[in-house]
């Protein structure tokens, strides 16, 4: 035990004296979380303020004085009336109108026969703001029709409503937003550990032979797994530590920064409290142990850094499907999915932060992660003795 | 006391393209034997690709050997080479120092794993900081340093346990003639104390200064093993460099 410690205070010795672990490992993790939910919020801040004061083109064709009406009150709509011969499309492309309403020529005769009018309107799908707005008037005008013919055939609102929706919320805020954000957490916390995980194993295994210290390494008076099991126990904390500092980024963000929405920042507050935490870290410990095994057995067999990070790079995707899985509505953390590394992460902290965790599944997520974690240390053992590979 | 007896490594690899792998052994080592004996310097001569290192490397219980025994300070090594790692000093071109760790921390870690009494260490680490010259730049990061500064620090830590055996490979390579000097003083020094002491060197002068035993190894196998003093009674060439460069070329 003690031989281990000699081994692990060295390494994380070594490891904590290059800037670039510094970097990656503390001080990134730490500020990822509040830069991007500040960039968020001012991103979308601005995005809503500029669309809001942007002025539309609006070409009518045939416009009843009434819609023209409505168009109008709003300052921030240009209206161009054309003729009905135009090619609109040319029009809407060439941006000259980024959008064009055409009513037909007999729009009055129609109305006053309480027919149904076919309105044509030219528009640019990609265009949310133009077209949000000009269907919210067409919507308008529509509704204003609506009365006007109810009222001329003498009919109420009332009966024209055979009923009218109540929504009764069974599930509290906190699970509704814990299953529509928890996804995206453990996302966040995975990449983060992933990141530091494969930097330090990278360092602790590839490093050391490209530093011609390996050979020194291995004459040590101690067995190769002991040396082997400091360089995993290194490499998960460097995993371990920025995801844990990404919780504290996000905690500390979201104490600090303006502009979070209040029901959203008390759901959160909510979410994130000691027995959540608790047991969002308790998986992470396992997980962080597996991929150091799982990298170091990877990158054993690496003589350089760019070797060992093309071996290891393409793994990243089967990190990723699995937690972009969970993000994905129907896939539930069941029995059939308890065992599934990283997707039973993903799932399983979504279920945590919503407070309706099943311990039972819980505790077989955990059974099995420590089982994924003993077996990557076995398989990087058996790579890291591999004397073919390792003294490459 | 080293006593090696038919020793072989092989190593298998595999080449091929595609589909058609084929698996090839090549015997890095094939049954070497030889025999280090305590208070004398045996040096290990042969060119590059030999298996010199192969073999140094399985005496010092990095790798294993396919076959054969190697008995060290009489610990067999397939009985447990932590024991035989305990009892070696082990030094060669391809053991580095942690660059980020300063002297003092490196002879600090390694004390540590062979469980070296405090006041001993300490008492060891001094004598040989001084003997080395080291005392100036203890505190210094072994990434900033010279490279006779790291063979310096190198060398301290593998005498800092006190080791029977001490295998030097290439001790003084690339470095300037005082530090050089200083290094053979100390392997010098511990043949006087009835060490152990392989030393393999391509600069033949050293290898006349220092060497009691010497045998040649070439493709894996041992071509001369005897005393230094009857390869130089034997010698048909003028010089040591040449004589070792026609018993590579007639083996």
């Amino acid at each position: 035990m003690n031989e281990l410690y000699i081994i692990i205070k060295k390494e994380l010795t070594e490891l904590l004296r290059d800037k670039k672990t510094i970097i990656n490992s503390i001080v990134l993790p730490t500020l990822l979380v509040p830069i991007l939910i500040f960039g968020m919020i001012k991103v979308t801040e601005m995005i809503n303020k500029s669309e809001q004061e942007k002025s539309i083109e609006i070409g009518l064709v045939n416009a009843p004085e009434d819609f023209t009406a409505i168009v109008a009150s709003d300052t921030l709509n240009k209206i161009t009336t054309y003729e009905d011969s135009l090619d609109f499309k040319a029009l809407v492309v060439d941006e000259t109108a980024q959008t064009v309403v055409v009513f037909p020529k007999d729009w009055k005769t129609q109305m006053d026969s309480l027919r149904t009018a076919n309105v044509q309107i030219h528009r640019n799908g990609t265009k949310d703001n133009v077209n949000g707005r000009v269907s919210k008037m067409l919507a308008i005008y529509a509704e204003r029709l609506k009365a006007k013919r109810m009222g001329r055939l003498q009919i109420s609102t009332e009966k024209l409503t055979p009923f009218r929706e109540e929504y009764k919320e069974a599930s509290e805020e906190k699970e509704l937003i814990g299953k529509r954000i928890g996804g995206f957490i453990p996302y966040l916390f995975i990449l983060t550990m992933w990141g530091g995980c494969l930097l330090a194993a990278i360092d602790l295994v590839t490093g050391e032979k490209e530093r011609k210290t390996i050979e020194t390494t291995l004459s040590l008076p101690i067995s190769k797994f002991k040396v082997l099991l400091g360089k995993a126990i290194v490499a998960s904390i460097l995993g371990f530590v920025p995801a844990l500092l990404n919780l504290v980024g996000l905690i500390l963000g979201l104490k600090f920064i303006d502009g979070i929405p209040a029901m959203f920042k008390t759901a959160i507050d909510g979410m994130l409290n000691f027995q959540s935490i608790t047991m969002i870290m308790l998986l992470l410990i396992p997980f962080a142990i597996f991929l150091a095994g799982f990298i170091i057995a990877l990158v054993a067999g690496a003589s350089s850094f760019k070797e060992a990070q093309s071996k290891a790079a393409p793994i990243i995707m089967v990190i990723i499907i699995p937690l972009v899985l969970a993000m994905m509505p129907g896939i539930e953390f069941t029995w059939a999915t308890v065992f599934i590394p990283v997707l039973n992460i993903g799932l399983g902290v979504k279920e945590i932060m919503a407070g309706t965790i099943d311990m039972g599944l819980y505790s077989a997520m955990l059974i099995s992660l420590i089982a994924f974690a003993l077996g990557a240390i076995y398989f990087s053992y058996k790579k890291f003795s591999d004397e073919n590979a390792i003294l490459k | 006391m080293i006593k090696i007896d038919n020793l072989t490594k092989s190593f298998t690899s595999k080449t091929g393209k595609g589909f058609k792998k084929e698996t090839v052994t090549v015997n890095a080592v094939d049954g070497v034997s030889f025999e280090c004996k305590p208070g004398r310097i045996f040096s290990l001569l042969g060119p590059n690709g030999a298996g010199k290192t192969t073999t140094l490397r399985m005496i010092a219980g990095i790798i294993n050997p396919s076959s054969g025994t190697a008995v060290v300070d009489g610990i067999d090594i397939s009985e447990g080479n932590e024991e035989v790692k305990k009892r070696i000093g082990f030094l060669t071109g391809s053991t580095g120092l942690y660059e980020r760790l300063n002297p003092d921390e490196t002879l600090d870690f390694f004390g540590k794993l062979y469980k070296l009494p405090t006041a001993a260490y300490n008492e060891r680490k001094e004598y040989l900081f001084e003997k080395l010259g080291v005392n100036e730049f203890r505190k210094k990061r072994v990434g900033q340093m010279s490279t006779g500064m790291k063979q310096k620090v190198s060398i301290a830590r593998t005498l800092i346990h006190n080791p029977e055996v001490l295998i030097f490979d290439e001790p003084t390579s690339g470095l300037d003639v005082i530090t050089a000097d200083s290094i053979i003083d100390l392997i010098r020094e511990s043949k006087d104390n009835n060490k152990t002491v392989i030393f393999s060197s391509h600069i033949m002068s050293e290898v006349d200064l220092l060497c009691d035993d010497l045998a040649i190894i070439d493709k894996g196998s041992i071509i001369y093993n005897d005393s230094f003093e009857h390869f130089k009674r034997d010698m048909k060439a003028d010089n040591l460099t040449q004589e070792f460069i026609n018993r590579v070329k007639e083996a």
